[in-house]
């Protein structure tokens, strides 16, 4: 049980007792809804998750190095907004490989220009926003998103060089 | 078979990528990491099943207490900048990954909340998350973490407000979209 779970779970059962108070029916309307959502969605939330377990053991440290590694200046702020989409997983596990990054000499752009782009234009996460939002969606976020890490990227060299 | 690939092309999609990762594993080692990662994907599944079951939850209560009228109004494509920062804010506060906050995000893309809200409550999620913040400072450091914060902070209502000027249009067609 990590700490994010536990949050979580106290905003669940605050909107249960929210639920309670308006009566058992919004109770029962939430959890059928949920219970909807799971049913409509299990399928797709397996094959993402077999995704992240995939990109896991693939294990992708070593091409990264050489990416956005120690002297790539400019270059190193596009590789890292490409290397970012393709992070995959939570905190617990892109935060290590990127300190790696940082140990071996990368850039502040490339970081700074690397933790963007896996925030706002992963790839493995598009794979459970499709169900959820439709491609429409994801279209329009994800290609206005495109620019953002660069900016990023490019804020940090001018600011702190 | 094309009504069923119309129907089911996202789970297409994404047995096409399982099925390229499983070819450059075996290619890698054989079989035993195919057999590997489908473990090691189940395994992250069965880990997060409590956070799972506490998302679908909290997607499902809020559509069930919330009434679509008080959504239209705080977070709909009038509520204007107030919404946009409203979303930000509850981005950045929530925890989980992408299997949490998007199925939230569903419940107020089906409750009438506006494009650039949603755009950017998922856009803070990632670049506000407190719940990010011990991560990041323990394996970054502070000077890194510090920085990162500041140049991405008026990210999120700003891409907001740039996507709801500009496509904030196609809500009712994305809402569509997803009920299909």
């Amino acid at each position: 049980m990590n700490t994010s779970t536990i949050i979580l779970w106290i905003i669940t059962l605050t909107l249960f007792v929210f639920s309670w108070k308006k009566g058992t029916e919004t109770v029962k309307r939430g959890v059928l809804l949920a219970w909807s959502t799971t049913k409509k969605n299990g399928l797709l939330i397996l094959l993402a998750f077999i995704i992240a377990g995939f990109v896991n053991i693939l294990s992708p440290e070593k091409l990264v190095t050489a990416w956005i590694g120690p002297g790539t200046g400019w270059q190193g702020i596009i590789s890292a907004e490409f290397l970012g989409t393709l992070l995959p997983g939570g905190p617990y596990v892109v935060f290590p490989i990127i300190a790696i990054l940082v140990q071996a000499g990368a850039g502040l752009g490339p970081v700074i220009s690397l933790i963007t782009s896996y925030s706002t234009q992963s790839l493995l996460a598009i794979s459970f926003e499709l169900p959820f939002m439709g491609w429409r969606f994801t279209a329009i976020r994800w290609g206005i998103g495109l620019g953002i890490p660069l900016l990023a990227g490019f804020t940090a060299i001018l600011l702190w060089g | 078979m094309r009504s069923f690939l119309k129907k089911n092309w996202i789970s297409a999609l994404l047995l096409i990528v399982i099925l390229i990762l499983a070819f450059i594993a075996y290619s890698r080692e054989g079989w035993l990491l195919v057999y590997e990662g489908i473990v090691s994907g189940i395994t992250i599944l069965v880990r997060e099943i409590p956070l799972l079951i506490a998302a679908f939850l909290t997607a499902g209560l809020i559509q069930a207490l919330v009434k679509k009228e008080f959504i239209t109004r705080w977070l709909g494509k009038d509520s204007g900048i107030k919404g946009i920062l409203l979303a930000c804010l509850g981005g950045g506060l929530i925890p989980g990954g992408p299997y949490v906050y998007y199925p939230i995000a569903g419940a107020l893309l089906s409750s009438g909340a506006g494009l650039g809200v949603l755009v950017a409550f998922v856009t803070a999620k990632n670049l506000w998350s407190v719940s990010r913040l011990p991560y990041e400072f323990a394996l970054l450091g502070s000077s890194i973490t510090i920085r990162r914060y500041l140049i991405t902070f008026l990210i999120p209502p700003l891409i907001g407000i740039l996507v709801e000027w500009l496509f904030g249009g196609y809500i009712q067609q994305i809402r569509e979209n997803v009920k299909e």
